[in-house]
């Protein structure tokens, strides 16, 4: 089996055709460095994506605080993940790179917060 | 409970508006009905912007009798109202000897009509007044100018509310009976009484004629589109250029109008339409602009277009006789006592505005004293523009209110204070395209991409209006479903 | 009014912006302000929330906040002076710079003046799409900003209008708070955004992007109700009879940005059409002495990391020039086969980078700078697309002449 990929690790892009037996990499050409062999090891077995999104914040100088994981999960649990960390609210001060979920879903990532939030009529984070 | 009132205006646009502001010199107790959510929501926003020196019109015509009176009077109206305006002339330009003829005929029924200031133009004398300008020659008339409708319906208005005329939004005239010696009206789901009832709806005034009982007219919806353009070129175009008009059309033709802000715009189109408010612009018409506009003005390109809009003429006369079918302006004592019925209002609508109200008013006073209202100030002020002052003017403003100093759109330089006076103004703003109309924020370049949700921040605030309640223009022209995430 | 004399002056504290304060600071130099008209520095980082900055610069991924804080913490750690809430209103040739602020208008005296304002989206209007008005249209980047900076909710069927990745982007973000993105459309044959956001935001989410189609007729006239699309020929006109009516309630413009130089206008500098931004010789000064631009108000960068990295290359110019010891650039570049080439004049006296971007989507190509018809510099692209910007590198010891130099981009 011959599939193409293109690889997102980078802004590269790469194109990669893969050829897999089994859901085994045989083949893989068109990646311009060995992560690309990697991502796509990893797609034929279990695509895992980073996502960004936010929470809300209470009291703070911003209503929301963006976050995201500290790693890829698994593709198919994205929907899952982004419906638990919505179920979770700060309260400001936030600090940029506070956790704001442990072990999300139990798949060893953790949700943190990309910026600081200050407290409403103080300064912006 | 029905809301009483001795008189009831039918229509907010700048007609409405003038009729309010001119009734408001007189003990009466006015109320306007508007269907839209704001004012600017029909004809009155969406046309050329011209002071008309009353050359188009027929002698004798209620259209050039007005249209020349309100070019006369318009000094002293601006003055009062704060209106942004400027007497610039215009060029109708011609290129064969036919149009040479007519543009002779134009010149010699201005006159007819007592609008001064005509000449005849040839290469040399167009390079002068507008050098991007083509054309062969041209009919000049001095007394043409430009005027900003917007802040014009907004003065009137506003003028009118702060003499004591009350603005009802939203809501759309539904029923009109007539009860012993008054009317009842049914608009938004209240109930208005009224000894007087004025007819200014403009697209819909043939049906509320037909609901006061004077039926016979129709009004045939004739759309126009417009090109906005960028600023940049605004230097190039110093006075209106018209073409030649085909009065057999009933349009003026495609024409190159700069506006007091400093754009121009192309446009507009004439073209007979089924829905009364089909706001649309078409790829047919878009080409049709482009390509009549560069003829008399070379300098059109893609990369100046800010936006296109379209307007509603509400014409009577239809697209077989087309032309004009001078305005109606009449009261009809055997079919709707008290009442004055003005329909077919289109141009020179906006420059005739207040004679047409005096009309009004001289029709009233026909069969009822009018007592003064010792308490009317004809004066309104807009806020101070930041952009207009000089730098030391500028640090004034903001030494006063540090609201000037926030720059909310960056296009237009519009600060904050200029966009929360548009907010507390007597008539407020309760739209974004209300904030749009009257402070110029968003009508920049860049369309609001930078202060759109700044003034949608403000409007809530300022409002009360939660998001799902804020509206972009009309009834149902919703922004957001709300929070992306509930708080 | 009494201008304030300052070495140098920042219009802009977004990744351009900050970037060079920082590089001039890291040099030694003290009397600098950055000019803000936002609350806070940062940029259009700021609601950029997905990852995937800063590879090429820190070697790790990091979503926009947290890239822009790498510039914003040192800045704040260092005392660097930026006014924020102040916007630039006034630019001379002279450099006299006008902003506005809530305390009042600050002027300035520069020697130097560096332009980091940044970019603009383009509109419905730029583009004239037949149909009605209704509310639901949103830039691709002000739909972000109520989302990702003000909670607010845009829509529920979204349809987006180009490939641009700020649209994909913002495909996925609507997709992952709910909404249903229905399709996106791109009216060139081949995409305008990055390889990787089609696979992440799209494909992962089962959203079909369709190439040389557009949206030729907006329905809707109180909120958007429906929309048209249509097929186009090789000169992207809609071909009759391939209309097809999808109705949603949004529609995302994704469909290009435009360098925000109305101040550079106004200080006289001269603009190229190709990039809409300014002229720079190979110090990114402007045809003006003594103002430079970089990042995407010069022209339209594919990634961050090339803003602040050509703002540092900036900084560096703006301190010679400060010193009096810049060189003089008589050599005119340009492109053939590429859309544009930045920048527009170079000495020839030291080695250069020029930025380029291909016009159409290229497998195996050679870009080669060509002086007195002979091919000085070149270099091989395997692959090369309009979406990415590429580079050239010209050594020093290669120039021929003072001729005008041709950037020519070439399949191989």
């Amino acid at each position: 089996m011959t599939r193409t990929f293109t690889c997102i690790l980078c802004p590269n892009g790469c194109e990669i055709t893969a050829s897999a037996e089994g859901g085994k990499l045989t083949g893989c050409e068109g990646n311009r460095c060995p992560r690309g062999r990697e991502y796509v090891r990893q797609e034929l077995t279990c695509p895992m994506r980073n996502i960004a999104t936010s929470v809300t914040v209470r009291g703070g100088a911003l209503p929301l605080c963006p976050v995201r994981l500290t790693g890829p999960i698994p593709k198919e649990e994205i929907f899952r993940a982004v419906g638990a960390i919505h179920a979770v609210s700060l309260e400001a001060p936030v600090r940029r790179g506070q956790t704001v979920l442990q072990d999300l879903l139990g798949l060893g990532v953790d949700v943190i917060a990309t910026r600081a939030v200050s407290v409403l009529d103080g300064r912006d984070g | 409970m029905n809301r009483r009132f001795d008189l009831v205006i039918i229509g907010a646009g700048v007609i409405g508006s003038a009729i309010a502001r001119e009734l408001s010199r007189y003990r009466l107790k006015i109320g306007v009905l508007e269907r839209s959510p704001d004012l600017l929501g029909g004809t009155s926003a969406r046309n050329s912007g011209v002071l008309h020196a009353g050359f188009n019109n027929e002698p004798g015509s209620k259209m050039a009798r007005f249209c020349v009176e309100g070019n006369r009077t318009f000094d002293r109206t601006a003055a009062e109202l704060d209106v942004p305006y400027k007497r610039t002339g215009k060029l109708i330009v011609g290129f064969t000897a036919d149009d040479y003829d007519r543009l002779l005929s134009l010149k010699a029924r201005g006159e007819q009509n007592g609008a001064p200031g005509f000449e005849m133009a040839g290469r040399e004398r167009i390079r002068e007044l507008a050098p991007a300008v083509e054309g062969e020659f041209a009919l000049y008339s001095g007394s043409t100018g430009i005027l900003s409708p917007f802040q014009y319906t907004l003065g009137l208005a506003e003028n009118a509310a702060k003499n004591g005329a009350e603005f009802f939004f939203s809501h759309p005239v539904t029923e009109i009976a007539r009860i012993k010696n008054s009317w009842l009206l049914t608009a938004g789901g209240e109930r208005f009484e009224a000894r007087w009832v004025v007819n200014a709806a403009g697209l819909f005034a043939d049906r509320i004629s037909d609901m006061l009982g004077i039926p016979g007219y129709e009004i045939y919806p004739c759309r126009g589109e417009y090109f906005l353009l960028d600023p940049r070129l605004g230097p190039m175009l110093p006075l209106p250029a018209y073409p030649v008009p085909n009065y057999k059309t009933g349009g003026l033709g495609i024409h190159l109008t700069p506006t007091v802000d400093g754009n121009i715009m192309v446009g507009p189109s004439n073209e007979y339409i089924d829905e009364r408010e089909d706001y649309a612009v078409t790829q047919k018409v878009m080409d049709l602009l482009i390509a009549d506009g560069s003829r008399i003005f070379p300098h059109l390109k893609r990369e100046f277009f800010i936006r296109n809009f379209s307007g509603i003429r509400p014409k009577l006369s239809g697209k077989k006789t087309g032309g004009y079918h001078d305005f109606v302006i009449e009261r009809r004592d055997d079919l709707a006592p008290r009442a004055v019925n003005l329909v077919g209002i289109e141009s020179p609508g906006l420059t005739a505005a207040l004679p047409i109200a005096h009309e009004v008013i001289r029709l009233i006073r026909e069969i009822e004293p009018l007592e003064q209202n010792p308490f009317f100030d004809p004066i309104r002020r807009r806020t101070p523009s930041f952009r207009d002052k000089t730098p030391e003017q500028q640090a004034e403003l903001i030494r006063q209110n540090p609201d000037y100093g926030e720059i909310i759109c960056r296009c237009e330089t519009i600060t904050k204070a200029e966009v929360l006076a548009a907010l507390h103004s007597p008539l407020p703003a309760r739209t974004l395209t209300g904030v749009k109309y009257r402070c110029r924020a968003m009508m920049g370049r860049c369309q609001g991409g930078y202060c759109q949700t700044r003034l949608a921040d403000l409007l809530m605030a300022e409002t009360g209006l939660s998001r799902e309640e804020l509206l972009y223009s009309r009834e149902g022209s919703w922004l957001f479903t709300g929070e992306v995430h509930p708080q | 009014m009494k201008a304030a004399a300052k070495k140098i002056v920042i219009i802009g504290a977004g990744p351009a912006g900050l970037a060079a304060a920082l590089r001039l600071r890291d040099r030694g130099e003290r009397d600098i302000v950055l000019l803000e008209r936002e609350r806070e520095p940062g940029g259009i980082l700021r609601q950029c929330i997905h990852d995937g900055f800063g590879l090429t610069r820190f070697g790790e991924t990091l979503s926009g906040p947290e890239y822009a804080a790498r510039f914003t913490e040192r800045a704040a750690g260092l005392g660097l002076e930026i006014v924020t809430g102040a916007t630039v209103i006034g630019l001379t040739t002279d450099r006299v710079v006008t902003a506005a602020t809530r305390e009042g208008l600050r002027v300035y005296q520069a020697q130097a003046v560096i332009l980091a304002m940044g970019c603009r989206e383009r509109t419905r209007g730029a583009l004239s799409i037949p149909g009605q008005r209704p509310s639901g249209i949103f830039t691709a980047g002000v739909a972000q900003a109520y989302m990702n900076l003000k909670n607010t909710m845009v829509g529920r069927e979204a349809v987006i209008l180009g490939s641009g990745d700020i649209g994909m982007i913002m495909a996925r973000r609507l997709t992952l708070e709910g909404a249903h993105v229905k399709a996106v459309f791109e009216i060139q044959p081949y995409p305008s955004g990055l390889p990787r956001n089609i696979e992440q935001c799209l494909n992962d989410y089962g959203i079909p992007l369709y190439l040389n189609h557009t949206v030729t007729q907006i329905n809707g006239d109180s909120r958007l109700s429906s929309i048209v699309v249509s097929k186009v020929d090789e000169a992207r006109r809609p071909i009759p009879g391939t209309e097809r009516e999808i109705p949603c309630d949004t529609l995302i413009l994704s469909v290009g940005l435009i360098p925000e130089n109305e101040l550079t206008r106004m200080a006289g500098a001269q603009i190229d059409p190709d990039t809409a931004g300014a002229v720079v010789d190979e110090h990114y000064q402007t045809s003006i002495p003594g103002i430079f631009s970089a990042g995407n108000v010069l022209h339209v960068h594919d990634l961050a990391d090339f803003v602040s990295l050509e703002a540092e290359a900036l900084a560096d110019s703006v301190l010679e020039f400060c010193s009096g010891s810049l060189r003089g650039c008589p050599i005119e570049v340009s492109g053939e086969g590429c859309g544009h080439v930045i920048p527009q004049r170079v000495s020839g006296k030291a080695d250069v980078t020029v930025s380029f971007r291909p016009r159409r989507p290229m497998r195996g190509c050679i870009v080669s700078a060509v002086q007195d018809g002979k091919r000085i510099a070149s270099k091989r692209l395997p692959r090369a697309n309009p979406a990415e910007m590429e580079r050239l590198s010209i050594p020093a010891s290669v120039f021929l002449s003072q001729s005008p130099i041709k950037v020519v981009l070439q399949d191989d």
